[in-house]
């Protein structure tokens, strides 16, 4: 019962700041909406049993990759606000057609599940996970540097090229 | 499992309820009497030239992408260390390899001047 | 209703993703549409934890935590090109964002 109070209102106030990300005028106010966005998923992955993944979304995510925006909206800084200019172009009609297009396949997926035979019980997956001891950082730890290994060296190349990527985008200034 | 997190959700609402309390507080018992030097953003200090809402140098920009970017280092790093004792050498040796990529960046954005604020 | 299944998470994610959707076809600001995909990055994540929850099985959340790490990447590198193109022609419209050189 109260897990459901928690969950519901928690989805009503992800769902909303979501909303006001994409419908603020003021980029700046969008990203201060992100914050609390991104706060308010971190504890969605709490009810989840996620812990690591909450920590590590408060502090990527709300601490780093938001600033990283702040900065940016500080730097592109128009004196005209942008998007005040009518554009004839502007396709907002056909976007919300194909948004709702998309949310009528989700719903008819959703309702195709809900009346199929009911997924698995994890009776049989948990039995197979559970040899993996210790609490969540330990479990993500074993398997990220184990079975996952190649993934995470490659993950490490990424992060370099991304960095070495935005050094030479930005330098021209330097 | 999700009653261990009380304590934080009551520690919330204290820091969140202080603040409103603090702020309407004060604005119902402090006295209004303004002046010029008084609404300025600093009191005593260097006058402010302009305004606020200028661009700003793209130093910023370089310091937060690096920052992020060392940040989601920093994050594969946390299970590593917790584990450290039954991974042994074959993850001391894994976590070299993921550092020595990095380091390879972090010499490149020394060596361009990434890091130089002046 | 008032059980929370897995099933309520992924509704939750596929209306996050939903809006995120929106946010990328409709803002014509390039930073809001980078915002939009971080939205819905999120969504996926959330899906991959209530997975993980499912399952009891913590592969999911693994794979969360590279998509964290992508979507860092992805925002250096994205900005990166904002910044270099506002340099250019000092605007963030996507609508003017039409020459792949100039």
């Amino acid at each position: 019962m109260a897990e459901a109070i928690v969950f519901y209102g928690l989805a009503a106030l992800i769902l909303g700041f979501a909303v006001l990300v994409i419908s603020t005028r003021n980029t700046v106010h969008s990203a201060l909406y992100l914050v609390v966005n991104f706060l308010l998923v971190a504890m969605l992955y709490v009810m989840l049993g996620a812990e690591f993944l909450a920590a590590i979304q408060v502090l990527v995510y709300a601490g780093g990759i938001v600033v990283l925006y702040l900065f940016v909206v500080m730097l592109v800084n128009l004196k005209r606000p942008p998007e005040t200019h009518q554009d004839p172009r502007r396709q907002t009609r056909l976007g919300l057609a194909l948004a709702s297009a998309l949310l009528a396949e989700l719903a008819a997926i959703i309702v195709y599940s809900a009346t199929g035979e009911s997924a698995p019980a994890a009776t049989a997956a948990a039995a197979a996970g559970a040899d993996i001891a210790g609490g969540n950082v330990e479990q993500i730890g074993m398997l990220l540097y184990t079975n996952y290994l190649i993934p995470f060296e490659v993950a490490s190349m990424l992060l370099l090229v991304a960095m070495i990527g935005a050094i030479v985008l930005a330098k021209r200034e330097l | 499992m999700l009653e261990a997190y009380v304590p934080i959700l009551i520690f919330v609402f204290v820091a969140t309820g202080f603040a409103i309390f603090t702020l309407i507080m004060s604005g119902l018992l402090h006295p209004e009497r303004y002046n010029k030097v008084k609404l300025e953003p600093y009191e005593c200090g260097i006058e402010p030239e302009t305004d606020a809402r200028d661009r700003y140098s793209i130093r910023y920009y370089l310091v937060a992408m690096l920052f992020v970017i060392f940040d989601v280092e920093t994050v594969f790093m946390f299970p590593w260390a917790v584990i450290m004792d039954e991974l042994a050498l074959f993850g001391l040796i894994e976590m070299i390899v993921f550092l020595f990529i990095l380091v390879v960046g972090y010499v490149y954005a020394w060596r361009k001047g990434a890091l130089e604020w002046a | 209703m008032l059980e929370i299944t897995p099933t309520h998470y992924l509704v939750l994610s596929a209306g996050l993703f939903m809006i995120g959707v929106i946010g990328v076809m409709v803002r014509r600001n390039i930073i809001i549409i980078f915002m939009s995909i971080e939205l819905m990055l999120n969504a996926v994540n959330v899906n991959l934890a209530a997975f993980s929850q499912q399952w009891q099985h913590v592969t999911g959340q693994v794979f969360a935590v590279f998509v964290i790490a992508v979507a860092a990447a992805e925002a250096a590198v994205g900005l990166g090109i904002i910044l270099a193109f506002y340099r250019n022609k000092e605007t963030v419209n996507i609508d003017e964002m039409n020459v792949m050189r100039w």
